[in-house]
């Protein structure tokens, strides 16, 4: 699974930031054309759900995707892909 | 889950400001909802008027959007002529217990099968920040340019002494908890009332100096104390703070309920 944010009902809160025990949302920088700043994502891939959403067969964690007030986050289906080391520190 | 679901996507992004708790509350309905296993034809949203109010035009399901205050009214007639709908009223704290104040009341006393959710904002939102009945003593509006100098009302003391078989609070900021809170209610047959204190970065939090949406969810997490603790405290005689924040399930109980198929 992939962790994203849709632009186009993000509206740059920043609330998603206060919540992932990752630190995964960092403030963005940049505006984008809506003149949202949307978060950035770092290493999104540590995310509890990305990992063990399939295992458990619920979601995990998912308190960024409840506190954001406006249904930004989300996550999607990845296709096939290379086998890749994930550190995760606790 | 997913929102999606039972969000009207084509509608999103709704009209509330970035940070406005009321998203999140949302969010929390539809997962508690979502849990209950119910079909979106089994339930019905009604709102009054105000920011708040707009949160069933977002959900799939049939909705009421009535009259400033009335919610309460409506989804009494729609429980009464359709006991099998299960029936939520979102709701504010001006549209609730400013001109809703007796509706309130009274449903409440009747004990109707209803889960009402407030989001308490304690301001006047939709209007441009005016005070409401829980405006907070001291907190700056529109209408309280000095501070206010009433008591604000205690929403969920309300509730439990007029006789809702279950009341809870929490905030924006306790997601998991609310909930499941308001999976409580929805499961609870009489009047479930949750109060979720939310933040209104543009009309309260910017007078009162939480200027950024953080500030305000910063402020929930470290004013809010557990029920159950503040109970202890008081049997050990200590003083809780004015400005602290009750959180929990306040009252559960088995009063005969209306609007409940025998
Ligand atoms: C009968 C009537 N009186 C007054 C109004 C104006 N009005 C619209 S929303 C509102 C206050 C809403 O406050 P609240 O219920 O707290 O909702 P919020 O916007 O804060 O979520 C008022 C007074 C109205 N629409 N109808
Ligand atoms: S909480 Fe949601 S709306 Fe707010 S910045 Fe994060 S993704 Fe955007
Ligand atoms: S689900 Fe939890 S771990 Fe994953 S990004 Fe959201 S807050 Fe962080
Ligand atoms: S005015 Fe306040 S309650 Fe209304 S949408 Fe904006 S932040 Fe939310
Ligand atoms: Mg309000």
């Amino acid at each position: 699974m992939r962790l994203v944010i849709d632009e186009s009902r993000c509206k740059g809160c920043n609330l998603c930031t206060l919540v992932c025990p990752y630190r995964i949302f960092r403030p963005g920088t940049k505006a984008n054309p809506r003149g949202v700043i949307v978060p950035e994502l770092d290493r999104p891939e540590r995310c509890a759900n990305c990992r063990l959403q399939r295992l458990y067969g619920r979601t995990i964690c998912g308190m960024c995707q409840m506190i954001c007030p406006d249904q930004a986050i989300s996550w999607e289906e990845e296709g096939p892909c290379e086998p890749m080391k994930v550190a995760i520190e606790y | 889950m997913t929102f999606d679901e039972w969000l009207r996507v084509d509608r999103l992004p709704h009209i509330y400001c970035a940070g406005c708790g009321n998203g999140t509350v949302i969010n929390c309905t539809l997962s508690a909802v979502d849990q209950m296993g119910w079909k979106k034809e089994e339930i019905v949203f009604v709102s009054g008027i105000g920011c708040s109010s707009r949160a069933p035009g977002y959900i799939v399901t049939d909705s009421l959007h009535t009259t400033h205050g009335r919610a309460i009214a409506f989804a009494t007639g729609i429980k009464m002529a359709n006991p099998d709908l299960k029936v939520v009223v979102f709701t504010g704290d001006g549209d609730l217990a400013a001109i809703g104040g007796n509706h309130f009341i009274h449903g409440c006393r009747r004990n109707i099968d209803l889960t009402v959710i407030c989001m308490n904002n304690m301001i006047y939102g939709m209007t441009g920040g005016q005070g409401s009945p829980t405006t907070p003593r001291g907190a700056l509006s529109t209408t309280t340019p000095y501070g206010s100098s009433e008591a604000a009302f205690d929403l969920c003391g309300l509730a439990a002494a007029a006789g809702a078989n279950y009341v809870a609070r929490y905030t924006s900021y306790h997601v998991k908890e609310l909930t499941l809170a308001i999976r409580t209610g929805l499961g609870n047959p009489g009047f479930s009332f949750i109060e979720a204190l939310v933040q209104c970065p543009t009309n309260y939090g910017r007078r009162n100096k939480l200027r950024q949406v953080s500030d305000q969810i910063e402020y929930f997490k470290s004013h809010a104390i557990l029920a159950q603790k503040a109970e202890r405290m008081r049997e050990e005689g200590k003083k809780i703070p004015d400005d602290m924040i009750i959180i929990g399930e306040l009252a559960r109980r088995n009063r005969p309920a209306l609007g409940v198929r025998k």
